[in-house]
């Protein structure tokens, strides 16, 4: 008996040898900085001294334009990409799945290639790609597509587009990679009795198959979205630190800029954190419950 | 499946849906890559047949642009990452699957509400613990917080619920001391979810922007990504050196991924299972 109860405790130290160094590791660079946040939060920076100003920081984020505007641009971004990139993710998992049997290996890694190029790599591309004289005004106006150049870069509108375009161009077929696998988990019977029943594909694809995906679709959307609130690669590489005139800058951008670039104000730059965290927080929560729910309920 | 009229409309027009998304995301590569033999104005007006300026563009970019310098930083940091971090991690994935304790399954909790915490949120605090720690402008800023991943946890811990826990039993009959099982018996049948693991740190590692943006101003402490970026920053811009600076930092992932599709695509699907 003593024997054993001596035997389980070298195994529960075992245990804890065993996740010592990541609690560690977490301790130190998640947990504590979480905590610290706690203090930077109520302090306001001025040169290498602080004080404290409360909800000051807050207070302050309410008469912030730029701030402003900058989560309506993740808005923005957020509620004209997903839908986009989702819907046609689905729709190049369905096609590869069903709809071809010739080339099926060769065209998904041809669309999922996208995904091995950095943000980095993505935001530089499609800015030399996009430029006034660049490739893609060139070929629109020799196909006199277009009468003259679009300003991809510095025109507020087409300044979103660009960025939209290069979100898309490089997480569709990431998505796409999960979506297959849902399709592939699949039995092939319901369509063949869809088929029968008369059911066009059209019908099959909104009535089938995107209800059998919801969890899935569940998946890339929570991602994707909290993906598009933390944008700060491509607007600060690819429209060039948020422009034209802050028509692209984002909330993390903003902060980056605001803690690192511009100012040094760690206590506005974290209380600006907070409110992006919550934010995304209850975006997570409010798709879950609507689409979860929608499943549960059916 | 039925099988469909072969040149239907709806035949044709799936097919060149699938043609078109395709060639839009094969071409950037074809268009970079065509870029490293092109001069600057060339690069921007998009030529699509090769120049002759390979080798100036490869000068340029390995002297003005010191891309060798980047490279074995990114790579070197990269690499150091991957080391510590699936040794780590995987330690503490073991630890948590194998060894449930009600006190052990708290602090995986713990660890799993700060899954989908944006990076921004806490790179003020970590900078300010970092510029206490006289770490900045150095490899261990970008490497330390990088080592400790929840997801990386999550992902292995899922693979160790799959090993049968009764060959564990069995060593332990045998006599086996709890951490020669881990290394002799468990750690070699794991070795496929191990790479997937390695995989995804060392792309997210190589490929990671606004961490080393924030702690690394020194040029010779930089990686990659930021020396893209700061050549992007500059007035004047060597577009045909900048194709390849953007081929050389794309290349490590596309072979990873060309040569291990299998693990690279298991990684990423690691957080739906």
């Amino acid at each position: 008996m003593v024997q054993r109860g001596a035997y389980e405790r070298y195994v529960n130290r075992f245990g804890w040898f065993c996740v010592a160094p990541s609690v560690l590791f977490f301790s130190v660079f998640m947990a504590y900085p979480i905590l610290s946040s706690l203090y930077y939060v109520t302090r306001r920076w001025k040169g290498m001294s602080n004080t404290f100003i409360g909800l000051g920081n807050f207070v302050r984020m309410a008469r912030d334009n730029v701030f402003q505007a900058a989560l309506t641009h993740n808005f923005i971004f957020m509620i004209i990409q997903v839908p986009i990139m989702i819907f046609l993710a689905l729709l190049l998992a369905v096609l590869l799945n069903q709809g071809i049997r010739r080339f099926r290996g060769a065209l998904r890694l041809a669309i999922f290639l996208p995904s091995v190029t950095s943000l980095v790599v993505v935001s530089v591309l499609f800015r030399v790609l996009l430029q006034t004289n660049g490739f893609l005004n060139n070929v629109l106006l020799s196909g006199h597509l277009i009468s003259s150049p679009i300003g991809w870069l510095n025109d507020a509108f087409w300044a979103k587009v660009t960025i939209i375009m290069a979100i898309t161009w490089r997480w569709t077929g990431y998505n796409m990679v999960f979506f297959l696998v849902g399709l592939q988990s699949l039995d092939t019977q319901i369509f063949e009795a869809a088929e029968v029943d008369g059911a066009s594909k059209v019908r099959q694809f909104f009535t089938i198959t995107v209800p059998l995906l919801v969890p899935i679709i569940l998946f890339s959307a929570v991602t994707s979205t909290s993906g598009t609130m933390q944008l700060i690669d491509e607007p600060n590489i690819l429209t060039f630190q948020g422009g034209p005139a802050n028509e692209t800058m984002t909330a993390a951008l903003y902060i980056y800029r605001q803690a690192f670039y511009v100012n040094f104000d760690f206590g506005y730059a974290t209380a600006m954190s907070y409110v992006v965290v919550i934010i995304s927080g209850i975006l997570a929560f409010i798709q879950l419950r609507l689409l979860g729910g929608e499943r549960s309920a059916k | 499946m039925t099988v469909v009229n072969k040149w239907s409309p709806g035949h044709v027009i799936m097919w060149l849906v699938l043609l078109v998304c395709a060639a839009v995301s094969v071409f950037p590569f074809y268009w970079m890559l065509n870029g490293t033999t092109l001069n600057p104005n060339d690069v921007l007006r998009g030529l699509l047949v090769p120049g002759g300026d390979f080798v100036s563009n490869w000068r340029q970019a390995t002297t003005t642009y010191n891309l060798p310098l980047f490279f074995t930083n990114s790579l070197l940091i990269a690499l150091i990452t991957v080391l510590f971090g699936v040794v780590i991690n995987a330690m503490a994935a073991f630890g948590f699957e194998k060894y449930r304790s009600r006190a052990r399954d708290r602090v995986f909790g713990i660890l799993l509400l700060t899954l989908i915490l944006p990076q921004i949120a806490i790179v003020v605090p970590l900078f300010r613990l970092f510029s206490f720690l006289h770490l900045l402008n150095t490899r261990a800023a970008i490497v330390l917080p990088s080592i400790m991943s929840v997801f990386i946890i999550f992902f292995l811990r899922q693979n160790f619920k799959l090993f049968p826990t009764e060959i564990m039993e069995a060593a332990r009959v045998d006599g086996a001391s709890e951490l020669s099982i881990l290394v002799r018996i468990v750690a070699p049948s794991m070795r496929a979810s191990f790479a997937s693991a390695a995989i995804y740190m060392f792309i997210a590692q190589w490929n990671s922007y606004l961490w080393p943006l924030i702690t690394i101003l020194k040029d010779t402490m930089k990686t990659l990504p930021i020396a893209m970026s700061s050549i992007m920053n500059a007035y004047t811009i060597q577009y045909g050196a900048l194709m390849v600076i953007v081929c050389v930092s794309t290349l490590p992932v596309l072979i990873l991924f060309l040569t291990m599709q299998k693990q690279f695509v298991a990684g990423l699907l690691g957080s739906v299972k």
